[in-house]
């Protein structure tokens, strides 16, 4: 290793330490090893100017990223969460866009955190936001591409996606708390938490808003199944397979609803 | 690149900013360019796609970006060369810039511009990897002096010979910035005057100049509030030196009106007239010794606590948003 990397090493450690750094003799001694002390600031000192704006830098970056999170749990169980996730999963991306990706699967063992099924589905719903608000446009699919299939040809069919949206079966209505939480500019002091009901959603761009609607059950199976790149005909027969009820609505809705999705953009093309 | 001549003049530009997005695309206010964080913009779509499409319809955008790691362990990674060269190739940027610093080490970006030491290691370390950069991205490449806010144990030359060592052996460019130059002086006891007369002239293409931060002990270089007089002092003197280069107004925190933002660029307009008359005068119009004066005057001078440091810029990010809708 040369003097360079040993000297990066050591002070690439100590910024991502939680505590002031002129409380650790080790950091102490060593500093004063590699740094200049000046008239006002021992080298630990100066050290902690970098130290305290990683924390400040990486706290700000999650708050704009997961307003809602934050507002769930309110400033002290926020900043615990930020500070256990940057410490378990440090800042590996050129990009603070990608500082959350892994969020909710830390979440889903931060037993430390209360209503953490509740923030978990919030993580969920907020980094897809992210993720369908940069992602690729593409041309929704134009209806006379499919006119064409015959019937055997459009069951053993794989229809594309758009890039620009994600499905999201969560347990809590966390988007409309979302929007309360946003709106009210702060934690949810006032507001009351929301019982667990089923939640299927689709977070799509529309021009160049994230808007998402909620889908039933049969729907967002046939749409998930899509997802994966099941066939039409193997993904409507998943859909028939959640029950009578679900299989009749099949019959009966999947012409409106390919419709309805093609009108809005979500399907891309097919192969 | 071999020399400045190469690189175009484009003027006055500044950072291009969410808050002004509708204001810069509703009037089309009259500015040479805009600088924008290349970081900021290389991803597939989206709102920060659109906005620089509709931005390159009326205005020259040149690229900046803190996020290289021209200096860490690990250097530049492929990937965000690839993306950084595919933006470049849209934008049709005069040249691409980043930092003199390094991000991270095993793994970690801890996005933020560290210095480096200024040591022969560093040197070399510094300048292939800018050649490798420059060769890559097929455009011309600089590097900006940054602010710091501790000095190395082994470092062996000032900075200024270290920025002159590094262009001149990778043949890159050298982006001054004129702040900075003020923030690491008053910071570590140098002579700003000295600094600029050290740095290789003929390397410049391109000036930043922003507000920052007296905290008392330190200055930090937050880019907010307006450029103070001292900073314009050294600005004009990097002029006279230096010659008519593109010049950049970075304001990134408490982000004004963008009237407040047009007439800072149009006051550096006049400062780099006036320094340029100067110059075709064989004249200054600097006092050196009075810029040295206020700097040694400013210890000892109340400060602001709450700095705020965002380094590299907001960004436009998906948690802003707020339009959400059930459709």
């Amino acid at each position: 290793m040369s003097e360079l990397d040993r000297l990066q090493d050591f002070i690439s450690a100590a910024l991502r330490r939680r505590r002031d750094l002129s409380r650790d003799p080790v950091i102490v001694a060593q500093a004063e090893r590699e740094i200049h002390a000046t008239s006002h600031f021992s080298p630990a000192r100066h050290l902690e100017i970098y130290r305290e704006q990683f924390w400040l830098r990486h706290t700000q970056s999650l708050l704009e990223d997961f307003p809602g999170i934050a507002g769930i749990l309110g400033q002290s169980d926020w900043e615990r969460l930020v500070e256990e996730y940057l410490l378990a999963q440090p800042p590996a991306s050129f990009s603070l866009r990608d500082l959350g990706e892994k969020l909710p699967a830390f979440l889903e063992s931060a037993d430390f955190l209360p209503q953490r099924e509740l923030v978990l589905d919030m993580a969920r719903l907020e980094w897809a936001h992210i993720e369908v608000f940069d992602a690729p446009a593409l041309p929704p699919l134009a209806p006379e591409s499919v006119a064409t299939l015959d019937e055997e040809a459009l069951a053993s069919a794989r229809l594309l996606l758009s890039p620009a949206l994600r499905l999201l079966d969560l347990s809590y209505p966390v988007p409309e708390l979302r929007n309360r939480l946003l709106s009210a500019k702060g934690s949810l002091v006032d507001l009351p938490l929301p019982e667990p009901s089923p939640t299927r959603l689709v977070l799509y761009r529309r021009e160049l808003s994230t808007v998402h609607c909620r889908l039933r059950r049969a729907p967002f199976t046939l749409l998930e199944a899509l997802s994966r790149g099941v066939s039409l005909g193997n993904a409507c027969e998943a859909a028939c397979a959640l029950g009578e009820r679900e299989a009749a609505s099949v019959e009966r809705e999947v012409a409106t609803w390919f419709a309805d999705w093609v009108a809005r953009g979500f399907i891309v093309g097919v192969r | 690149m071999t020399e400045r001549t190469t690189v175009p003049d484009l003027g006055v530009g500044v950072g291009l900013r969410v808050p002004h997005y509708r204001g810069v695309l509703e009037r089309r206010p009259p500015l040479d360019f805009f600088e924008i964080i290349s970081e900021n913009f290389m991803v597939p779509g989206g709102k920060p796609r659109h906005h620089l499409e509709r931005v390159l319809e009326t205005y020259r955008v040149v690229q900046h970006g803190v996020s290289l790691d021209i200096g860490g362990p690990q250097g530049p990674s492929p990937e965000y060369l690839r993306r950084l060269k595919a933006l470049a190739r849209e934008t049709g940027t005069p040249w691409v810039s980043d930092h003199f610093c390094w991000c991270g080490s095993s793994g970690v970006h801890l996005h933020d511009l560290l210095p480096l030491p200024y040591t022969e290691e560093a040197i070399r370390r510094v300048s292939e990897r800018a050649r490798v950069v420059q060769d890559t991205l097929e455009l011309p490449f600089a590097l900006e002096n940054t602010s710091s806010y501790l000095t190395y144990r082994s470092s062996s030359m000032p900075e200024w010979e270290f920025l002159t060592e590094v262009t001149e052996r990778a043949d890159i460019g050298l982006l001054l910035d004129v702040n900075n130059i003020y923030v690491s002086s008053y910071n570590h006891g140098l002579d700003p005057i000295q600094f600029l007369e050290g740095i290789p002239a003929h390397r410049v293409v391109q000036i930043h100049v922003a507000g920052h931060t007296h905290v008392g002990e330190y200055i930090i270089d937050t880019h907010r509030g307006p450029i103070l007089p001292p900073v314009w002092d050294l600005y004009r003197l990097a002029i006279e030196r230096i010659g008519s280069v593109s010049t950049l107004i970075e304001w990134d925190d408490a982000i004004p009106e963008l009237d407040v933002l047009l007439a800072e660029a149009d006051q550096a307009r006049s400062e780099r007239d006036r320094a340029l008359a100067a110059r075709a005068r064989g004249e200054t119009s600097v006092d050196a010794e009075a810029v040295r004066a206020a700097l040694c005057a400013l210890r000892g001078q109340p400060a602001v606590r709450d700095p705020g440091w965002l380094q590299g810029g907001p960004r436009e990010s998906a948690g802003k948003e707020s339009d959400h809708e059930a459709a």
